[in-house]
């Protein structure tokens, strides 16, 4: 077996809706509908010890978090987490015993919790109804956030992450914005839509415009995530209720910086409801999860051919799996899953040299 | 205005309800469980209870306690020791493992309140027996899918949303996290059939929706009827 689960957390009762790991892929912030932040470090995989290190002022957000993003080259590390209470919330690491360089100074027993407090830097308002999904920028410096709303708003910020101003408002589409996604190295963003399409936007002239609309699906995107190899390729892909993974190109960028894309490949279809979750890992291999429970990892065998690997059922008993994650800790991709059993869910996942 | 399958609705009598055909004798036995497993458990322990001093009617009720905590070893152990006296089979024993049925379905929603009228959604025919299917092969470790077509009587599209988000907080609250429900409205029966459809499927609207207590308060109300 290609996947197996190195360790279940159990958090809360309730729902677990999303994770993110640190760029250094030693810590995991959890959003939970218990209206909960939580902090989980990796201590050592190989030992499988987890623990969970804190769990940020659960007073600050009055409904579910659904959505958590560390924000890239940021130290000490800052986490933006997004609510159904229609806020977005910004923490930062107390002290800076959270810096990238390791310190040798936690000796005593409470160093560890203390280490894990985090401030409440900003409380972003702005949106009208629950905040479903938030992305940083590749370098930072840009905040996306998504709403039922039917808006995507695109913040600029400071190196603190204190000061938060609205650069642009996107309204083109036409229902509840369910997810929105960076580029890994471009000022690119996609947003994923209950009006089934998702929409590409870009800076354009000092101001921000949809450059591609991508029709395709037959229901619901519920996410969307960029292809991480430094090709010059530019490719997306999606995942949505219609029960398909669809892979998009960009194919032509005209001179007034509108593009145009292609579905380049439905994937095989794997998933026998909802897909709510799909993760591109820097090494090429997309990873699902959904309604159905299953985790599915397909390869590109031959450009834009896609096929499965790996089916993993029941990643989280019975339960629904609401978001996964390619993380790489200590040069070793791992996936991460969120699911409605409050669990997280840790796995091995090794490409058979067969393969 | 009759372009709409159930705007004008036989009112059906509570007792008239679709319901499992049970002879008066098994009728006495009824409480709120009403599987053929858990009256083979009534009354097996029915059996073992009348060598106690206890009526008949409190027996029942006792029991009636006792399988809905469902959870006590030692009623187990029991009840399986009598059974293998009889020579019965010991097979599906476990109520867990027991799929669920469209009748078991329709006997947790027909009772829901409608949010407009007196009267329960089962009386209004908007949900009826025949438009609930039940995919469930009864295996614990697999999912299993229930599908339920209502027949709003009214047109207005909020308000079969309401009733659809009753249903299904009804059910993920009655039944184990194994089953997945699909929640439709009858073809034909609103004007805006697919927008309906779409929010009462819509994992992440449900979710949120559970987070407004104005929204839950209604709904809490409509399912006040529920057995």
């Amino acid at each position: 077996m290609a996947i197996s689960l190195i360790r279940s957390l159990k958090l809360q009762n309730g729902k677990t809706w999303a994770l993110d790991f640190t760029p250094q892929g030693n810590k995991l912030a959890i959003a939970s509908e218990d209206h909960k932040i939580k902090l989980v470090e990796i201590e050592s995989l190989e030992k499988k010890q987890f623990k969970l290190v804190n769990v940020l002022d659960d007073t600050v957000h009055k409904k579910a978090v659904r959505t958590v993003a560390w924000r890239p080259h940021s130290n000490p590390p800052c986490l933006a987490a997004g609510s159904f209470d229609t806020t977005v919330s910004i923490w930062s690491f107390a002290n800076n015993d959270n810096a990238i360089e390791d310190d040798d100074d936690d000796d005593d027993a409470g160093a560890g919790l203390e280490a894990n407090e985090m401030d409440l830097m900003a409380i972003i308002e702005g949106h009208e109804n629950e905040i479903k999904g938030i992305a940083w920028s590749h370098d930072g410096m840009f905040l996306a956030t998504c709403s039922r709303d039917k808006s995507v708003w695109i913040w600029e910020t400071d190196e603190m992450g204190e000061d938060f101003e609205c650069v642009s408002v996107l309204q083109e589409h036409s229902q509840d914005v369910k997810d929105v996604t960076w580029h890994p190295s471009k000022y690119l963003l996609a947003s994923s839509s209950y009006d089934d399409s998702v929409r590409i936007w870009s800076e354009f002239d000092d101001d921000w415009e949809c450059v591609a609309v991508l029709n395709g699906h037959e229901g619901t995107v519920w996410c969307s995530d960029f292809a991480k190899d430094n090709s010059e390729e530019t490719r997306l892909c999606s995942a949505s209720d219609d029960s398909t993974v669809r892979v998009w190109k960009c194919v032509e960028e005209e001179p007034d910086g509108q593009q145009q894309w292609i579905c380049e490949s439905v994937l095989p279809k794997a998933h026998e409801r909802q897909i709510y979750s799909v993760s591109w890992s820097d090494d090429g291999l997309i990873a699902s999860t959904g309604s159905d429970g299953s985790i599915v990892v397909y390869k590109e065998s031959a450009p834009a051919v896609w096929e499965v690997v790996e089916t993993r059922k029941l990643a989280h008993t019975v339960y629904e799996v609401n978001e996964i994650k390619w993380i790489k800790v200590n040069g070793r991709n791992i996936l991460v899953t969120a699911g409605d059993d409050g669990c997280i869910n840790v796995w091995d996942f090794q490409v058979l040299l067969s393969q | 205005m009759s372009d709409y399958l159930n705007d004008n609705p036989n009112v059906v009598e509570e007792n008239d309800l679709p319901s499992r055909k049970v002879s008066e004798d098994d009728q006495l036995l009824m409480g709120s469980v009403g599987s053929q497993t858990c009256l083979k458990k009534k009354r097996l322990l029915l059996k073992i209870d009348n060598s106690g001093q206890s009526s008949v009617q409190q027996a029942v009720e006792l029991l009636d306690k006792m399988l809905l905590l469902n959870s006590a070893p030692e009623l187990t152990s029991d009840e399986e020791s009598v059974e293998e006296t009889d020579g019965e089979s010991l097979e599906q024993t476990n109520e867990e493992w027991e799929p669920v049925d469209a009748q078991e379905i329709y006997d947790l929603t027909a009772h829901i309140s409608d949010p407009e009228h007196p009267l329960s959604l089962g009386q209004l025919s908007i949900v009826n027996l025949e438009d609930i299917e039940v995919h469930d092969d009864g295996d614990y470790n697999k999912m299993a899918e229930v599908i339920i077509r209502i027949t709003p009587t009214i047109t207005h599209c909020s308000l079969a949303t309401l009733i659809g988000l009753g249903i299904r907080v009804r059910l993920e609250r009655a039944l184990p996290p194994r089953y997945r429900f699909t929640i439709l409205l009858k073809k034909g029966s609103h004007t805006s059939e697919n927008q309906v459809n779409k929010q009462l499927n819509d994992k992440e609207r449900v979710a949120a929706a559970c987070e407004n207590e104005q929204l839950l308060g209604v709904v809490s109300k409509m399912l006040s009827t529920c057995k």
